[in-house]
């Protein structure tokens, strides 16, 4: 070992050790010195982590292009130099051995064949033969559409996204979507975990996302955890929270969920219910608060109305299904109630009642109700997919608001609902751009015409290009797949086929349908992409340029790190170049196109990114204050600065419309800082929503103000208890939940290919308690039978470890690709927000 | 040719078990322990030529009795210089046709 090489290692380890004080806010005498002496070879810039929703920013260390190390970063304040285990390997996500480097198109012969071979080929003819299959569904939906006005308008091409591309991707995305393709059949993954949570802000505050923000996390005197891991899912925050409760007197924790998890280990209120029973138990707490009085009468006269919401629904399955034939209610349109018809709704909700159904002991709801109706207490309640994916989602999002309302505790430092979201940019991306069928930029939505007007004048496009339909969901588009009403299909960024539920029926069959063409874009080859006809290699994270926001209203930035391996292309390099494919012609029928004569003979990209607004801001070198320099692919690639034109476009939704309240920084100033809660007003970020003092939006008298409704109020809607979709019987006795461990994300595509993460938990188990496995003749480590009426797996037994549920119910987690537990699950969706319920199926289990 | 993998781990500990966890880590080949607050902080490095034993390592100090948390702070691994080719194979002319 050379001497060099002694000093290197040395330094580093003097590093490791300096950056790990500095977190613990511990001085160790002497560190700076030797550190300052020496000079570190490693260039260190912030990027937000790749996984999770909390946000975290890590340092990362470049060395020779390539990610040598990461830290956590001491400047950021949500997580103060602290990562997570998946954080701390994000080094080394990129360079798994199966890195896509070529596009790969299924052919025989040399031509395509859907029941083709994968074949190498090149960008070129990649883009060729998919751009023959969108011209061909297009010319198809031309002939469809004629003589139709904009919100009758229906296409066969479709595209599902994700939480997880940067912003510009999500807009650029969006536009050549519903701008391009004039197509509403673009959805995101975040479909799947947080549609749930965009419909109770709307349905209560008529403006999506949290109030609060992280700072609560201090500021609380108790927390209440419905349907949330966060010491496996959301580690650094549950670290905060374990902060807080160790060092402030009286502080409480109370944790929720079907199944006994880590965060029952700091839990002073522990409850184990019965799958659905959530909604009783918070009209239960509600109806303990009126019962004694302990709402906020002045705050509910001031910021409140009362309201009740259809009933009995169904469970958004296909039309033919015997629970959707029995349904007697539709819809979710409210209308309007007194407190006192509201206070009669929920009083059967009795302690008895909550008890019986729920399965928790009355000691424990008691305590539960206590907490929520003291005025001295201030509560930060917090869920994730518990409620979120969930037949009744947008209903217990709204009941979960009732007790926060009825009790005025909300909009305050530590008191707040606050719904945490599972992938960097749901927020970011999938909600403020709105990359949903129903959604445009900044909380506008396609079936109203003059949100669509203001879309067509930012965009310069003539009236009615943008189509006024509500477009397919994640669910319908597998089963518009499958029905062959959906033929040209691009999936970007995402693992559907590991994670839409009920893959034997519907998602499947639906990709291998031989009148369908499916395109998916992933940096690896996931079981998404092996089911695909073309697969498109992508740049991944600080591979490019990106941006992504967090659960608390933070966007951050990042500079392109590294370069992509081999042919590999970020999402925005693929969504634009694509779009020079196209000729206006090709896309836009002579009678619209006719309104802007201008625009013919141009390509899709002219229209689109070259129409003198995205490309004003011209090719420039990327520098941080320290001096160093980055590459940036794309705007290599098209010759000007495309991530900044259409973030600075997107910014025209938030400021040049009616509504108010979503407005972000610019450019250049996210480069600079550690993220910004929006809405920014003159430069200055909004930590408390609607309240006055935190929010530029709330005058001077008025205390708090709901200023996404119109008469500034706040809902309280009214729902009742109604049953699951599929409930445990004689012979599927037991109910399946599914969900996340630590150590992966997802359906763990990155993950997975971290070799320690791997080692740490290899395959998927399926945790039960030992008297059900005992029953049925196993024990802990034999293999089992997973049976539901639509698929079967086979896994180990566990009955010990992290996950500890009770007789009755079992928990498979969903990383696992040779163990698809979505081959068993319902795509029974709340028929309101259109997400899944992957929480709660019958099924059995046998010795295999 | 050998590599080197360290960790910076942030380990928060409850207060009665903090003498027993320290000697635990201690007792560990690799695992250093630099400072202990007061209040339960430890500053510790894990080191190995294999990447594989420290994150075993690591992943293991949740299980100790009265470890709350253990963070990563900071992670180096040199194993890059073996895979450098990966990088340099990729010309500028070939991302400048995109």
């Amino acid at each position: 070992m050379s001497q060099q090489k002694m000093t290197r290692r040395e330094f580093v380890k003097t590093n490791a050790i300096a950056a790990t004080a500095t977190a613990a806010g511990i001085t160790i005498p002497g560190m700076k010195e030797v550190l300052a002496a020496s000079e570190d070879t490693i260039r260190w810039d912030k990027a937000p982590c790749r996984f999770c929703g909390t946000g975290c920013s890590v340092l990362v260390g470049t060395q020779n292009g390539r990610i040598v190390a990461t830290q956590g970063d001491p400047d950021a304040p949500v997580n103060r130099g602290l990562n997570c285990i998946k954080g701390y390997f994000l080094s080394k996500i990129m360079y798994g051995k199966d890195r896509l480097t070529k596009p790969l198109l299924r052919k025989t012969n040399g031509q395509y064949d859907k029941e083709g071979e994968f074949t190498e080929v090149s960008w070129d003819e990649a883009f060729d033969v998919m751009a023959e299959k969108w011209k061909a569904a297009m010319a198809n939906d031309m002939q469809a559409n004629k003589g139709k006005p904009a919100d009758q308008l229906t296409s066969t091409v479709g595209m599902f996204g994700s939480g997880q591309w940067t912003v510009f991707e999500g807009y650029a995305a969006s536009k050549l979507m519903k701008a391009g393709f004039r197509s509403n059949h673009i959805d995101p993954n975040a479909r799947h975990c947080m549609a749930s949570a965009v419909g109770g802000f709307i349905r209560g505050f008529g403006s999506d996302e949290p109030m609060g923000c992280y700072d609560d996390l201090e500021h609380a005197d108790a927390f209440v955890l419905w349907g949330s891991n966060m010491a496996e899912m959301h580690p650094i925050l549950w670290t905060r929270i374990t902060d807080t409760r160790l060092t402030k007197p009286g502080c409480e924790v109370h944790v929720l969920s079907t199944f006994e998890h880590r965060c029952f280990d700091l839990a002073d209120n522990g409850m184990v219910f019965t799958p659905q029973t959530d909604l009783a138990i918070l009209n239960y707490i509600a109806n303990y608060i009126i019962q004694n009085k302990a709402y906020n009468q002045d705050f509910i006269d001031k910021h409140t109305n009362f309201k009740k919401t259809p009933t009995d629904i169904g469970y958004g399955l296909r039309p033919e299904h015997p629970l959707e034939k029995a349904k007697t209610g539709t819809g979710g349109k409210l209308s309007d109630i007194t407190f006192a018809e509201y206070a009669k709704s929920i009083e059967s909700y009795t302690l008895d009642y909550a008890h019986e159904i729920s399965g928790v002991p009355k000691e424990n709801l008691l305590r539960l109700a206590k907490l929520y109706a003291d005025p001295d207490k201030k509560i930060t309640s917090l869920w994730t997919m518990g409620f979120n994916q969930h037949t009744r989602g947008v209903w217990a999002n709204g009941l979960m608001y009732n007790v926060h309302l009825l009790t005025g505790k909300i909009s305050q430092p530590g008191n707040g609902p606050f719904s945490l979201t599972g992938q960097p940019s749901a927020c970011g991306t999938a909600r403020e751009v709105g990359t949903f069928s129903h959604r445009l930029p900044a909380d506008y939505v396609v079936n109203k015409k003059e949100h669509r007007d203001l879309a067509e004048k930012i965009w310069e496009l003539p009236e009615g290009t943008v189509p006024g339909k509500v477009g397919y969901h994640a669910v319908l588009q597998n089963r518009m797949l499958k029905d062959g009403k959906l033929n040209a299909y691009w999936v970007m960024c995402n693992n559907n086929m590991q994670a839409a539920a009920n893959l034997n029926e519907e998602t499947l069959p639906g990709y291998r349908n031989p009148d369908n063409f499916i395109v998916v874009s992933d940096p690896y080859p996931t079981v998404t992409a092996m089911a695909a006809d073309l697969i498109l290699p992508t740049a991944m994270w600080t591979e490019k340029e990106g941006a992504y926001g967090n659960a608390e209203r933070r966007t951050q930035f990042w500079r392109q790190q590294v370069n992509a391996p081999g042919e590999a292309k970020s999402d925005l390099w693929q969504l634009m170049e694509f779009a020079k494919r196209f000729k206006m012609e090709e896309v836009w029928p002579a009678d619209l196109l006719a309104k802007s004569p201008e625009y013919k003979g141009k390509t899709l990209f002219n229209v689109l990114f070259e129409n003198g607004y995205v490309n004003q801001f011209k090719k420039q070198t990327v520098m941080d204050d320290r001096g160093n320099k980055y590459a940036n692919d794309e705007m290599d690639a098209f010759g000007f600065y495309p991530q900044k034109g259409l973030f600075e476009e997107y910014r025209r939704f938030q400021h040049e419309g009616p509504k108010k309240g979503h407005e972000l920084a610019d450019f250049d100033t996210y480069h600079q800082v550690r993220g910004l809660r929006w809405p920014v007003i003159n430069g200055k970020e909004t930590l408390w929503r609607y309240a006055e003092g935190y929010d530029p939006y709330v005058k001077k008298g008025e205390g708090i103000r709901f200023y996404g409704n119109k008469d500034g109020r706040a809902n309280i809607i009214t729902a009742p208890y109604e049953p699951a979709a599929e409930s445990p019987d004689a012979e599927y006795d037991l109910w399946l939940s599914t969900g996340r461990v630590l150590e992966h994300w997802h359906s763990g595509t990155m993950t997975r290919r971290v070799p320690e993460l791997y080692r740490a938990f290899p395959d998927a188990v399926v945790f039960m308690h030992p008297d059900d496995a005992k029953k049925r003749g196993l024990r802990r480590g034999m293999s089992a039978r997973i049976v539901s009426r639509r698929g079967e797996i086979e896994a180990q037994v566990e009955t010990r470890g992290r996950n500890r549920p009770p007789v009755g119910l079992v928990f498979v987690p969903w990383f696992d690709a040779g163990r698809l537990i979505n081959k068993l699950t319902l795509d029974a969706t709340d028929p309101l927000s259109k997400e899944t319920d992957y929480k709660k199926c019958a099924i059995k289990i046998l010795k295999a | 040719m050998s590599e080197y993998n360290i960790c910076g781990v942030l380990i928060h500990a409850q207060q009665q078990h903090l003498e027993q966890i320290k000697q635990l880590l201690i007792s560990q080949q690799g695992v250093e322990v630099h400072a202990v607050s007061k209040d339960g902080r430890l500053v510790v490095t894990v080191e190995d030529a294999s990447r594989k034993q420290v994150a075993d390592k690591i992943m293991k100090f949740h299980e100790l009795q009265g470890v709350l948390s253990a963070a990563m702070i900071y992670q180096f691994s040199d194993e890059h210089s073996a895979n450098n080719e990966l990088t340099k194979s990729k010309s500028g002319e070939e991302r400048m046709s995109a």
